[in-house]
């Protein structure tokens, strides 16, 4: 009847459960996006860190905005995203001293996987998306997994709420099963993208406290920082 | 040639650290107690050190591990003090390098076994910082950090008395919510102790108190069967 | 893989404004090669209850005709139609008689209830019912689902407003399923009788 013997007795003292082998990696959760518009490119992310079932910190900032002007969106170990934009921010700085301009949005973008993959057998656990404006100005988003593999894209969403939100962008960005096929406005842009993280925050629980979104145009990038749930 | 050893597990341990920001600057407390698995080996190792003039840190995990992270900070503290330039060592500073420590241990495959919060004056422009570290190289802000077991017990308590309010609580507020934090936590975790020490960072620099005792209250115990009562 | 995973559906019901609505995927297929795509996994029950079993379609199969046999046995004893809510919960003792060796299928129900009520839920293998006062979905494309009708029900949604709706969630969330799509059937139920629409989708 019983799936267990009636006041059963442990034969050893019960133990409290103790990490015995080391992994050298962790999932600290969050969402990321990134939008590309005719002249313009929106790239935001979530702003809690979690571990477990624990939030570690509600305002942990894991979009990073690179100095040639791309943003950087980063999910998955929170440590490895910190390294790896350290990384690369030291070779845009040997890239500047090396020939005297800034490395253009697709150059980085190259480089982006190729530091990736030197690191193939011990890979930086973080999916990057990487948003700016290309040399004719025009918005790019490119996105990337943890091993290099990347490709250009108009719109992207990864992280924890990524399966959610790419059906939704799909539909309300990339108009699919739709008649009509609008130019989409800045203003529209972070209306979706807005609304995407408030939907996003309601089912995952990895995805929420602040959205950080930045909003890049030839004029210079603006930050805003929106409040989203926090249970 | 001896193969090369790496710290696999832990094996002498502090519990949970807890921290706060409160109105004049932050706080943490530690209990004293320094285990050998489920033995109370040493009850009287304190875990909480300053780091130069106004840093504090805090660390559970292994104890020798501890040691050797606070023999470094000693280190470099000289070398610094050495140069003479002026600059000093603020809470910002000692975080950044101790998530660069440990994360480049974690990329050896040999981590330093510990999590730590980092506590004091943010920078050279004043402000409070409140910073964790652990083995993976996970880092973090935030006004109350609690690490092992605190994180499940204390955490939810802390926030509930500090989260909006880091501005304006007091000094005694702060003491009596770390103080009945730390009771909770010698309630209900079996590794910990009641002998315990708080540290400060505000204006008039660090203060460490002596250990001291915390009051406990068992008349409960008196009516469970199995604890006090014996039918 | 798993059993869950092995042919692939897509199931979902929404609330609207005196009516509801349900909608599934049309394809069969075994991993990631496709049989067919007039596969049928919504099932109606009366003039107002329908069920969705998306999972295992041999347990699919088995399963409507279960409840085929369950509901007519209803009728005959009763003389009425089974309600959506007395429904849900003949589904879940079926699955629950199972405890121990589960179908592998986690339905979706909506319909109207007597007095014209809007009623939906699903259930996981074991007939553990879940209510929801907007959308209910089920099936591989189950996160894809949730994004997209999170992002796009409101409430109050009269029956072709809900029929837009529910055909923009579904064929947006299936487009990122590999193991459901290939077209898909909607019903909306209204108080003066079924909506049936067919929807061309990507075929990829």
């Amino acid at each position: 009847m019983f799936a267990y013997e009636q006041q059963q007795q442990s034969s050893c003292p019960v133990k409290a459960p103790v990490e015995h082998r080391f992994s050298p990696y962790t999932d600290n959760g969050g969402t990321t996006l990134a939008i590309a518009g005719d002249d313009f490119c929106v790239i935001a992310g979530d702003t809690r860190q979690s571990e477990g079932y624990s939030i570690n910190t509600r305002y942990a900032p894991k979009v990073y905005q690179l100095s040639n002007g791309a943003v950087l969106a980063t999910g998955g170990m929170y440590a490895d995203g910190v390294t790896l934009v350290k990384m690369i921010e030291q070779r845009l700085e040997w890239y500047r001293h090396a020939h005297a301009k800034e490395m253009s949005c697709g150059a980085l973008a190259q480089m982006l996987s190729t530091i990736l993959y030197h690191k193939r057998m011990f890979p930086y656990y973080v999916w990057n998306t990487l948003g700016g404006l290309d040399e004719e100005g025009k918005g790019a988003v490119y996105s990337y997994d943890p091993v290099g593999n990347y490709e250009k894209h108009k719109w992207n969403c990864s992280g924890s709420a990524g399966h959610l939100v790419q059906p939704f962008l799909d539909n309300q960005i990339g108009f699919s099963h739709q008649r009509e096929k609008p130019t989409l406005t800045m203003e529209r842009v972070v209306q979706v993208t807005k609304d995407a993280f408030t939907s996003a925050t309601e089912r995952d629980i990895y995805t929420g406290d602040y959205l950080e979104m930045f909003l890049v145009t030839k004029e210079g990038i603006q930050k805003t920082l929106t409040d989203l749930k926090k249970d | 040639m001896d193969p090369t050893t790496r710290t696999q597990q832990p094996i002498v341990t502090g519990t949970s650290v807890l921290g706060i920001k409160y109105k004049d600057g932050v706080m943490l407390a530690a209990d004293t107690l320094a285990s050998y698995g489920s033995l109370a080996r040493f009850r009287d190792v304190e875990r909480l050190i300053k780091v130069g003039g106004t840093t504090i840190i805090g660390a559970s995990g292994d104890i020798s591990d501890f040691q050797y992270i606070t023999h470094l900070l000693e280190k470099i503290l000289i070398k610094e003090s050495n140069t003479e330039d002026g600059h000093q060592l603020y809470a910002r500073h000692i975080h950044e390098y101790l998530g660069r420590l440990m994360y480049g241990r974690r990329s050896k495959h040999n981590p330093l076994w510990n999590s730590i919060i980092v506590g004091g004056i943010k920078d050279g422009e004043g402000g409070k910082f409140l910073g964790f570290v652990d083995l993976q190289g996970t880092t973090y802000e935030s006004s109350t950090i609690a690490t092992g077991y605190g994180s499940y017990i204390a955490q939810p308590l802390l926030r509930k008395a500090v989260e909006g309010r880091e501005d304006s609580l007091t000094e005694e507020e702060a003491i009596k919510v770390l103080d009945d934090c730390m009771r909770v936590l010698f309630y209900r975790d079996a590794r910990s102790s009641n002998k315990i020490q708080r540290a400060t960072v505000n204006a008039s620099g660090v203060t460490i108190t002596d250990p001291y005792d915390l009051e406990t209250e068992w008349g409960f115990a008196e009516s469970i069967r199995g604890y006090g009562a014996t039918d | 893989m798993s059993v869950m995973e092995y042919n692939g559906a897509a199931v979902m019901a929404m609330k609207g404004k005196g009516c509801v609505a349900i909608a599934a995927d049309r394809r069969f297929g075994v991993q990631l090669m496709t049989l067919s795509t007039d596969f049928k996994k919504i099932f109606q029950i009366n003039d107002k209850t329908f069920i969705g079993l998306p999972g295992l379609a041999t347990d699919v199969q088995t399963l409507s005709e279960l409840f085929r046999f369950k509901t007519n046995m209803y009728k005959l004893r009763e003389e009425r139609d089974i309600s959506p809510k007395t429904f849900a919960h003949m589904v879940s003792s079926a699955l629950y008689e199972k405890r121990f060796g589960p179908y592998f299928c986690e339905p979706v129900i909506a319909g109207l209830e007597k007095d014209g009520t809007p009623f939906i839920c699903n259930m996981d293998t074991l007939g553990c019912i879940n209510h929801a006062k907007d959308f209910v979905v089920s099936g591989t494309a189950s996160q894809q689902m949730y994004g997209s009708a999170e992002g796009l029900w409101e409430p109050d949604l009269e029956p072709e407003e809900l029929f837009e709706t529910i055909s923009q969630a579904i064929m947006c969330a299936v487009d990122r399923d590999a193991s459901s799509g290939w077209g898909a059937i909607v019903h909306v139920i209204t108080p003066d009788g079924i909506i049936t629409r067919t929807l061309k989708a990507r075929m990829d």
